[in-house]
């Protein structure tokens, strides 16, 4: 078991490794320089696949979370937090990175439009769930409240990607309705594999953060044991 | 050239994160293992006291 997580955690990172180099080739010399943004538009790279690995982790948060309450099982309640947390971390540099792109294009940091805003929303719901994790009264009742608040994430992240859309605002819109192809070739090539290194990136977190919890669910279990021995 | 440094802090500020995160991880893991492997041989040595 040991043995084979060791195995998944090296190959991960070395497709990790192996890529990266490949994904700063494609958008600092391959990737054409937009015209009116000039080189700061290359932060698109980062922020992009960094929001759609947010919102990945908050799906698997979610089926982590109902499977735990589904079934009991452990290994779904570490899935659910590891999530949250990765997600967390993930969410919080799309939240700096964002605005260090809207100040040279837009003129100011920060704006309170709707794409944003539900950014942020998601983000507290985020935070709410590692917090209810960390001072629950009892493990049970935080994974109930870390399921509930994992459903308001879920569907919070529909309305974070519609917002645009639904409210109009400053966000640029590259994909959606009538965009067919909006990149240009280099552009594309390497927002996927900038997008396929986060995604490794975001499993190899996960699988980390995932062994820890269940590391520590076992010297909780066995402090426990010595504990009620010696009393 | 106000461009490119914009770039630089977006781009220093994601991988500092993120590999922040992932030494903060490593060095959570590895303190967790070690309080378990201390824990563990001592029950098994017939001392299991609490480890805090």
């Amino acid at each position: 078991m040991r043995r084979g997580y060791d195995v998944f955690m090296a190959v991960l990172f070395a497709a990790t490794v192996a890529l990266m180099p490949v994904a700063l080739y494609l958008i600092f010399v391959n990737a054409p320089e937009e015209k009116v943004m000039g080189a700061v538009q290359k932060i698109f790279y980062f922020h992009v696949p960094i929001a759609a690995v947010t919102f990945l982790s908050v799906f698997v948060l979610l089926a982590g979370a109902t499977g735990y309450l589904w079934t009991r099982r452990a290994g779904w309640d570490h899935l659910s937090i590891a999530s949250a947390e990765v997600g967390l971390v993930f969410c919080t540099l799309v939240l700096i990175t964002g605005p260090i792109w809207a100040k040279p294009a837009w003129g100011v940091w920060w704006t309170w439009e709707a794409k944003l805003t539900t950014t942020l929303i998601l983000w507290l719901l985020l935070a709410g769930i590692l917090l209810s994790r960390a001072y629950a009264s009892a493990p049970e009742q935080g994974a109930r409240v870390a399921a509930v608040l994992g459903v308001v994430a879920a569907l919070d992240v529909p309305i974070v990607y519609k917002a645009v859309d639904w409210w109009r605002g400053n966000h640029p819109i590259v994909f959606g309705a009538g965009k067919t192809n909006p990149l240009a070739p280099g552009m594309l090539s390497a927002l996927l594999v900038s997008m396929l290194v986060f995604v490794l990136l975001y499993a190899l977190l996960l699988a980390a953060r995932m062994r820890l919890a269940a590391l520590e669910d076992r010297l909780a279990a066995l402090e426990d044991a010595a504990w009620r021995s010696q009393s | 050239m106000k461009s490119y440094v914009f770039l630089f802090w977006g781009y220093l500020v994601v991988w500092v994160g993120l590999m922040a995160y992932f030494v903060v991880l490593g060095r959570k893991i590895a303190s967790v293992a070690r309080r378990l492997d201390s824990l563990e041989a001592r029950t098994q040595g017939g001392d299991p006291r609490r480890t805090t």
